[in-house]
């Protein structure tokens, strides 16, 4: 049965391929229009180097803006759940920071931080941190009222009850959180340094644009999908491993 | 009406308060302008050109709310379609799970290049960043439906179409509106990242403006139009959430 929907989504995705290269192909269709699959493969071939270069600094970005993010969310979340007078004041000034589109902040971000990789770094925690913070946020106040009522009535202090019911309970959500958080943190990388980098793909692919070089725009594009989808695979494969239960 | 007005009127008490603490906070610690200035500054920027604001803020509202309401539309009649034809729907499924883990926006440059750099351009942007998990949500949300509840229809002699818009449809709106929410964020952020690639007016032309020029006021005063925009749109498609799905109160 999963067999056969497997063996669909493949024809279709190869279809979908071979349609495109036709349509490409076919028509002559101008490079601005639709380059064909193989014309951006050759490009993605033919630009490697510096392709490889750009996806090094793009991931390295990524990776170390989602390690931060990761914890500062995971790390905030706990905090304001553990004390909770803290909560009042600190969560709607995290809320209306997050209430502005995370772009935004770029512009901002690029001013404070210069036009090197920190500035990045930077917006990918942001937008990482506040996923996962609102993510386990939500997951450690997902527990039953009357279990926490329980606990406490065994003599569970704050911590106790932290440890063995609101963090267990919230793990699959957090889980959640992180593997929407890889792709947003290569999109953040690539939209900042759109606006200013010395390298990356966002820079190729915003260097590209103006220099009308469509087939590259492609080909960075092709790249920095092959990156995200690795990342995604990873994290997913690593929650596999990890949150067994579910 | 009352309970309403007086939310209204807690809201308006919560940003006036927020107002001043921000105003207060940096003049007290003597924050420097370079990091936050002052709120009464960043207003009287905005009092100063009200209308580059008030056009920017127009621009990508309009832009934010065609795509917003096209992704909707092809979204949810792609939801069904998939729903009625489990080939299609096997065969492009994964292709558009994939292409959800792909940092979609940097197609953003190749839309710009196609429609030139025009309303439409970024509209298009925000439509497919709010089309893709519309999609998906409701076809997980029609999936969801017991089957058995569609089979007591279907002996009482419902149509099909009858089931959909009775059973089917309503049952997965909530799904469908947890893709709204997500979208009424996503579409605002393909719009303001639209305008980079060129464009005249808008909020992410304000940004971009004033990165140049280096005026962190000018900075701030963009930002708070996107924060308005985006809670506004957000606050909207929740209230439409409850209005729609006022059975849904497990929230």
């Amino acid at each position: 049965m999963s067999g056969t929907s497997a063996a669909r989504g493949v024809f279709g995705a190869v279809l979908i391929l071979a349609l495109w290269e036709v349509t490409a192909r076919g028509f002559a269709l101008p490079a601005y229009t639709l380059p064909a699959v193989t014309q951006i493969l050759g490009a993605v071939w033919e630009h490697r180097a510096a392709l490889q270069a750009a996806a090094l600094v793009t991931g390295f970005e990524a990776i170390t803006g989602y390690a931060i993010g990761a914890l500062a969310g995971i790390g905030m979340a706990t905090l304001l759940v553990l004390a909770r007078p803290l909560r009042a004041g600190v969560l709607p000034l995290l809320l209306a920071i997050n209430s502005v589109p995370v772009v935004a902040w770029s512009p901002l971000v690029l001013l404070w931080f210069g036009v090197g990789v920190s500035s990045k770094i930077v917006m990918v925690a942001l937008a990482v941190g506040f996923t996962i913070f609102l993510s386990a946020l939500a997951g450690f106040d997902r527990v039953d009222r009357r279990s926490v009522d329980l606990m406490r009535s065994f003599g569970a202090g704050r911590i106790g009850i932290f440890w063995r019911l609101r963090l267990p309970a919230a793990l699959p959500l957090i889980a959640a959180g992180l593997r929407v958080a890889t792709v947003r943190s290569l999109i953040v990388a690539i939209v900042t340094e759109m606006l200013g980098a010395y390298g990356g793909l966002g820079w190729i692919i915003y260097q590209s644009v103006t220099l009308i070089d469509f087939v590259q725009v492609w080909a960075a594009i092709l790249v920095a999908s092959t990156l995200s989808l690795a990342f995604f695979g990873a994290v997913g494969a690593l929650e596999r491993r990890f949150i067994f239960w579910r | 009406m009352n309970a309403t007005a007086m939310a209204a009127l807690r809201l308006l008490g919560g940003v006036i308060l927020a107002g001043l603490v921000w105003e207060g906070v940096v003049v007290l610690f003597g924050i420097r302008p370079h990091l936050l200035p002052r709120l009464s500054e960043i207003l009287a920027a905005i009092a100063f050109t009200p209308g580059a604001y008030w056009a920017g803020l127009q621009r990508t509202a309009a832009e934010t709310l065609i795509g917003f309401a096209a992704g909707t539309a092809v979204g949810i009649v792609n939801g069904l379609v998939f729903f009625r034809a489990p080939l299609l729907r096997d065969m492009l499924l994964p292709v558009f799970v994939v292409s959800q883990t792909i940092p979609v926006i940097a197609f953003g440059a190749l839309v710009v290049m196609w429609f030139g750099n025009t309303l439409m351009a970024k509209a298009v942007i925000a439509f497919y960043l709010t089309f893709f998990p519309v999609t998906v949500n409701t076809l997980l949300g029609l999936n969801s439906v017991d089957p058995r509840q569609a089979a007591l229809l279907r002996s009482f002699g419902a149509t099909p179409t009858q089931i959909l818009f009775r059973l089917q449809l309503p049952m997965a709106l909530p799904q469908i509106f947890v893709a709204l929410r997500l979208g009424a964020s996503l579409s605002l952020v393909g719009a303001i990242v639209g305008e980079w690639f060129g464009d005249n007016t808008g909020i992410g032309v304000l940004l971009l403006q004033a990165m140049y020029n280096e005026s962190v006021v000018a900075l701030w005063a963009a930002i708070l139009c996107a924060a308005l925009l985006g809670t506004g749109f957000y606050a909207l498609v929740a209230w439409a959430e409850r209005r729609i799905v006022f059975w849904g109160a497990e929230q």
